[in-house]
């Protein structure tokens, strides 16, 4: 049955997913837009380097990538992992990873907006950093809202994912408590809660796409 | 007394891979006047205005405006001006291209006062002050808070006029500036730059309407094959005794 202390404890572990998701949103969202320019840098090496990062990033499991970011410190470094290290090899292996899908979307997405736009922006004299913040920026955010609503509805159940480093966020807790008591209550607890927590991401975009729809 | 020369582009030569495109064309244009370019489709008309605006680099010749150099042919190798000299661009020319390019997430207004208020620092009353007057002048006075999907093809080209007009450039060039358009929406803005002629303002148009071209051009340049064929004032062009072959042929077909 459904108690207050199990509550608590799915509660504990409900703001742990939140924070994932929201400290990987923050991190990701600027580094994906890094490397979408990184990407599409006229430097051959740097391009290179980033194509294979994205490569790498999209071709592996988050799980694994996980697990190598939380040993990566020993195995390259030499140095002694501590426990409170765990929750922030999540955060850093969930933004690189986010970030790498971001930085395609964000690549897609300008190169999406016509060169025109660029040029005509050049001939009234804008130089190329205002040229980007203030007439491509705008209009790439406006043209990637659907696609990375789509990633970050992803990120609300990849969280759960974080279990491998023994975070426990909310998908871990349920299923402790779940095998301790022998039912599936607290499992289906958590479904209810990644359901309306994506309810409200979606909601939340949908009300960003429309208030981009001023223009065209 | 002769007018200033404003535009100076001499033995422009420009390439694309084994392409070549323009071969050698030099052209002077002095304040007040209007040059028109005419030519078949791939002759390299927008070629030329693209050098002549630095959207595209030369590969040979030189470029010249109000006496400032911008690029210039060093043994072979083209040489541009520095930096600080090629942020004044915009005091020397303005384009408006065939698609109009406005950008979609500002206003008229907008569109017309951010480069002003953002390159020139020129302080935002003031910019409205003239983007408004602008306005007035193109008969676009009650759309300053349109965006431009909410515009018609004309109102949109007539909104970028205003736009290039705002940084007040010594010379304008148009890019087919009608070819975009319905046919019932060109006359309003051959409207606005035929006043803009009358106002002597310099310009140098590449347009296909060839009875516009006559009626409002000092000069025109009949281009084929990267080269000027023939050059002259609309009456030695169109009536002349000693008018190119080709540019017969050419100007046959629309049917002056
Ligand atoms: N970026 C480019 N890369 C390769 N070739 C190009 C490029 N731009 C133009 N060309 C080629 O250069 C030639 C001249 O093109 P340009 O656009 O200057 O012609 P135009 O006289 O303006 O023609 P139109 O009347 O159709 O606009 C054409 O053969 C065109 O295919
Ligand atoms: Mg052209």
């Amino acid at each position: 049955m459904i108690d207050s202390t199990m509550l608590a404890q799915l509660g504990s572990g409900m703001i742990r997913s939140v924070e994932i998701f929201f400290l990987t949103l923050l991190f990701s969202l600027p580094l994906g837009m890094l490397v979408a320019l990184g990407r599409m840098s006229r430097f051959k090496i740097l391009s290179a380097v980033i194509k294979v990062y994205i490569a790498i990033m999209r071709g592996t499991p988050l799980m694994l990538q996980l697990i190598v970011v939380y040993f990566a410190p020993y195995y390259v470094f030499g140095l002694n992992i501590s426990s409170g290290f765990r929750f922030t090899a999540v955060i850093i292996a969930f933004s690189i990873n986010y970030a790498a899908y971001f930085a395609e979307i964000f690549r897609a997405g300008i190169q999406s907006i016509p060169v025109g736009q660029t040029e005509a922006a050049k001939i009234l004299g804008y130089s190329h950093a205002q040229t980007f913040m203030k007439i491509i920026l705008p209009q790439v955010i406006k043209r990637v809202i659907p696609p990375v609503t789509n990633e970050t509805i992803t990120l609300v159940k990849d969280t759960s994912l974080s279990f491998v480093l023994s975070v426990t966020e909310m998908f871990t807790i349920a299923k402790q408590i779940g095998a301790k008591t022998a039912s599936i209550t607290p499992l289906m607890v958590a479904g209810l809660f990644y359901f309306i927590f994506n309810y409200v991401v979606a909601f939340g975009m949908d009300y960003f796409e429309k208030k981009m729809s001023y223009f065209r | 007394m002769e007018n200033d020369i404003l535009l100076e582009i001499k033995n422009l030569r420009k390439s694309f891979d084994s392409l070549e495109v323009i071969k050698d064309f030099s052209l002077q244009v002095r304040e007040g006047e209007v040059v028109s370019i005419i030519g078949p489709s791939g002759s390299g008309k927008s070629t030329i205005l693209r050098c002549a605006t630095l959207l595209e680099k030369m590969d040979g010749g030189s470029l010249e405006y109000v006496g400032h150099k911008l690029a210039w042919d060093n043994d072979g190798r083209m040489e541009y001006a520095d930096k600080k000299e090629l942020k004044k661009c915009h005091e020397y020319f303005g384009l408006v291209f065939q698609n109009f390019n406005l950008f979609p997430h500002y206003t008229v207004m907008q569109n017309i006062t951010d480069a002003p208020v953002r390159v020139c620092k020129i302080p935002k009353e003031k910019a409205v002050q003239k983007a408004e007057e602008l306005l007035m002048k193109l008969g676009l006075e009650d759309k300053a808070d349109y965006y431009p999907h909410q515009l018609s093809g004309g109102q949109q080209q007539r909104v970028s006029i205003a736009r290039a007009l705002a940084l007040e450039p010594r010379v304008l060039f148009f890019d087919e500036p009608t070819s975009a358009l319905d046919p019932e929406l060109t006359g309003e803005v051959l409207k606005v730059i035929k006043q803009l002629a009358e106002a002597h303002m310099t310009m140098i148009i590449v347009t296909h309407e060839m009875q516009f071209a006559r009626e409002v051009s000092n000069r025109i340049v009949f281009m084929e094959h990267g080269v000027i064929q023939a050059m002259g004032t609309p009456k030695e062009l169109f009536e002349g005794e000693e008018t190119n072959e080709r540019l017969k042929e050419f100007v046959g077909k629309f049917a002056v």
